[in-house]
């Protein structure tokens, strides 16, 4: 669950959760009313729902404050496009100013890429996974989602909106995170605060946006809902552990809650209270570390995770023996690969478990297929790259749907991306092919090209994005950059 | 007079089928006698639809081993054909050095064998499982070798072993290192189940995927998953395809079949560098499967339909357990094998004709055993048949379990062993 039962609760359609045999092999979309095409957003690679963007400008992060910015009737400067009407909250009388006040606070958060690949839960309440999950936090200056939060005495509902589209505010998951941090502010208020609290009984708006198209595929829940965690902790002052309450909307959200290499451990209390996620390294551990995501062009929508892996827990015995027997080790070497700055291992690992995860997809039944040809086409580029130089130079990873993420060490970059230009052309009149952080240029030795780059197949690949490790989530002082007005309504074109 | 003993040809011509794995093999503990990892069990397919023809000639005149495969010359010296050689003599692992005096004499002159195949190499059908097999019954014949041959078959490759018989064969994995005890052995006779069909979809001809020999290897050397499967689940599983076929359980043998051709290629996928039998084509073919069985759930049960198995008073059920109407199973190639019971066919071959519409000038769409025609309610068509695809299948073969009946291996020179698999395009038959 996840965004995505938002959108579906709105629109009114049926229920995704009960799949008919043979509904779970990418095709199947609940029945949307009214027109075609995404309208609350694409799933994402790891199934939850992307958000669905509106023309957001680019955010950029700024310095973390530590308590939130209260907005007491002040007239926000005019922004571009600003469709929202109605008056500064001063407007409405000064007496009742500070009741009207609209306590704000907007963060950022990253995406995360597993490396240790999450599929499964062993609880799907509290969200407890079969087995433990190792991700690399990736920049927000390419991936980031941005959210704002504020709660008001004012609001009559609790309200969301993606993307600019509001949304359904009443999903289990929004109302998990929202009741998690409540509860957590609760036990904190015995201490003492240092400002009037905010009554926990005021409803909240939260509005959220990424900063990449969502076509791609590449949002996830885990950035969403780790944004919103990290935004309502600030607003309610509540400090600490936190990934145990992301988790609760989304399990791999957990892993957004920090920077650079993170493990969500699997835990083992029933109630979760110890499934939580550390890190392992900062993002600062592995300076020549870059991260490429081949965005692969939209087909078919895979099957949604949270369906998925249900199905593969009920149904795959490779995946209990996966969990069981295989994942526990694989951590323990993953950590030691990362913390050796050893690429070799790191990269080997890494697409061995991709492998795997989808592997027991297969051995689900019905069988879930989230590589399709260019994806296979991909790793087999890769391994021919690699044999052609000796050692490991990439290393793929895929989630549950068709984009690659590539991990290779810096200088390695310029020719692995000239090396995918070649053998996936990029569309002649087509957007900006590469994009991120920059590329050097690359000539390509003939006996590479001979060897590695076999049936150009153009326009397989809509871009490249380049990218490298990065912090966890950020809180923004900027007032410009909320995404919410003084009247805790979006700012911007409806 | 005296010298035309000498110039005597001892010829023998036999035919063998191919086998369909339903649990499937993948991955040897020991190469050289090719001894499994694990049990597999298989349906042996008609030979009036793919059969392999093999003859084998002695001679003192032959000067050395030949062999030619669908007319062309292949290499004789092949280590897995000259060990099917030298362990179809009588006694086994005889010398193979002339002049020994435990030797049959026949040893010192040598062996000529052609092959070939009655259906397209291109289609990638033909196996080495039904190869080896004719080869090995052919030479047992010339060499007057009786008994278990299935050993011999094994080692020229796994899978022939289970073409030494009809119907559905086991090949036990076997404990001894030496391999005596991996052997086939007959599950159940081609008679035991005469409503079970195979459709055979021939998927257009692409890149050749990667040779199961060495793709098995790998896998065993790689994939943690493999080793599992092959310690902890198949045992169960041959058990329970046992208990399926014996009991004609088609929900439970179809079901079955299904999951163990997704495991067999999930432990590809586990492999490193990772195995992809599996096409764009065949992963549609697996949807339409699951969408047809779903289907049926609601609507061929207590439709009251011609043809429909449904008792009088039936409501359509909730969403869950639909009566099976196909399976799919895939080997180490894109081609798609469908088990169906016979009532089911008709529908079945108009439901995949019609989401993999054949090319307009192109040969016979459907081949091997009629194939009565089926209108498709519009319901169905609406649920099962989504964005159809042109050229994507190029034939359909009908065809079923095969066995040699009553009578033993046909009798006489049509008794049927296989032939050594090469696949090989063209088919040219030489005369004896």
């Amino acid at each position: 669950m996840g965004w995505r039962q938002l959108a579906t609760v709105l629109r009114g359609a049926d229920t995704w959760a009960g799949r008919e045999p043979g509904a779970g092999l990418g095709r199947v979309l609940p029945r949307r009313r009214g027109g075609p095409g995404p309208f609350w957003g694409v799933r994402s690679r790891l199934g939850g729902w992307d958000l669905f963007w509106g023309p957001g400008s680019a955010r950029r992060p700024g310095p973390a404050w530590g308590h939130a910015e209260r907005l007491s009737g002040c007239r926000h400067p005019a922004r571009a496009g600003a469709a929202w009407g109605s008056g500064p909250a001063r407007e409405r009388g000064g007496t009742m100013a500070e009741d009207k006040a609209v306590t704000m606070v907007t963060c950022t958060a990253p995406v995360n890429m597993a490396v240790i690949k999450y599929w499964g839960k062993r609880d799907s309440e509290l969200i407890l996974p079969i087995n433990s999950s190792l991700s690399v936090t990736l920049h927000q200056d390419q991936l980031k989602t941005t959210t704002t939060a504020a709660i008001s005495r004012d609001f009559k509902e609790d309200r969301l909106w993606l993307n600019g589209e509001e949304a359904d505010a009443g999903h289990p998951r929004l109302q998990a995170c929202l009741r998690e941090v409540r509860r957590l502010a609760r036990k904190r208020r015995g201490g003492g605060t240092d400002a009037a609290p905010l009554s926990l009984a005021y409803k909240v708006h939260v509005a959220s946006e990424n900063n990449f198209p969502t076509a791609a595929g590449l949002a996830s829940s885990a950035a969403g809902y780790a944004c919103l965690v990290f935004a309502l902790a600030r607003l309610y002052g509540v400090e600490g552990e936190l990934s145990e309450v992301a988790r609760q909307g989304s399990g791999s959200a957990c892993r957004s809650m920090f920077g650079g290499f993170v493990q969500w451990h699997r835990g083992e209390r029933p109630d979760g209270k110890d499934s939580v996620a550390q890190q392992v390294a900062p993002e600062t551990h592995w300076p020549e570390l870059r991260v490429l995501v081949l965005v692969v062009s939209a087909e078919k929508k895979p099957v949604g995770s949270t369906a998925g892996m249900q199905t593969s827990v009920d149904t795959s015995p490779l995946l209990k023996h996966r969990a069981e027997a295989l994942v526990p080790e694989r951590i323990a070497c993953m950590v030691r690969h990362i913390r050796e700055r050893d690429f070799e291992g790191f990269g080997q690992l890494t697409m061995r478990d991709s492998n795997q995860f989808h592997a027991t997809c297969l051995d689900t039944f019905p069988p879930i297929f989230y590589l399709n040809d260019v994806s296979r086409r991909i790793i087999a580029l890769a391994h021919r790259y690699n044999a052609h130089h000796g050692c490991t130079k990439v290393a793929y990873t895929f989630d549950a749907g068709p984009n690659a993420v590539i991990f290779a060490l810096a200088d390695t970059v310029a020719e692995f991306v000239e090396v995918v230009r070649r053998s996936f052309p990029p569309a002649p009149n087509g957007d900006q092919f590469v994009r991120g952080l920059p590329v050097g240029s690359a000539s390509l030795p003939e006996e590479l090209l001979s060897a590695v780059v076999l049936e150009p197949v153009p326009g397989a690949i809509r871009y490249i994005l380049h990218t490298k490790p990065g912090p966890g989530p950020q809180l923004l002082d900027d007032p410009s950059q909320h995404l919410l007005g003084a009247d805790g309504l979006p700012r911007g074109s409806a």
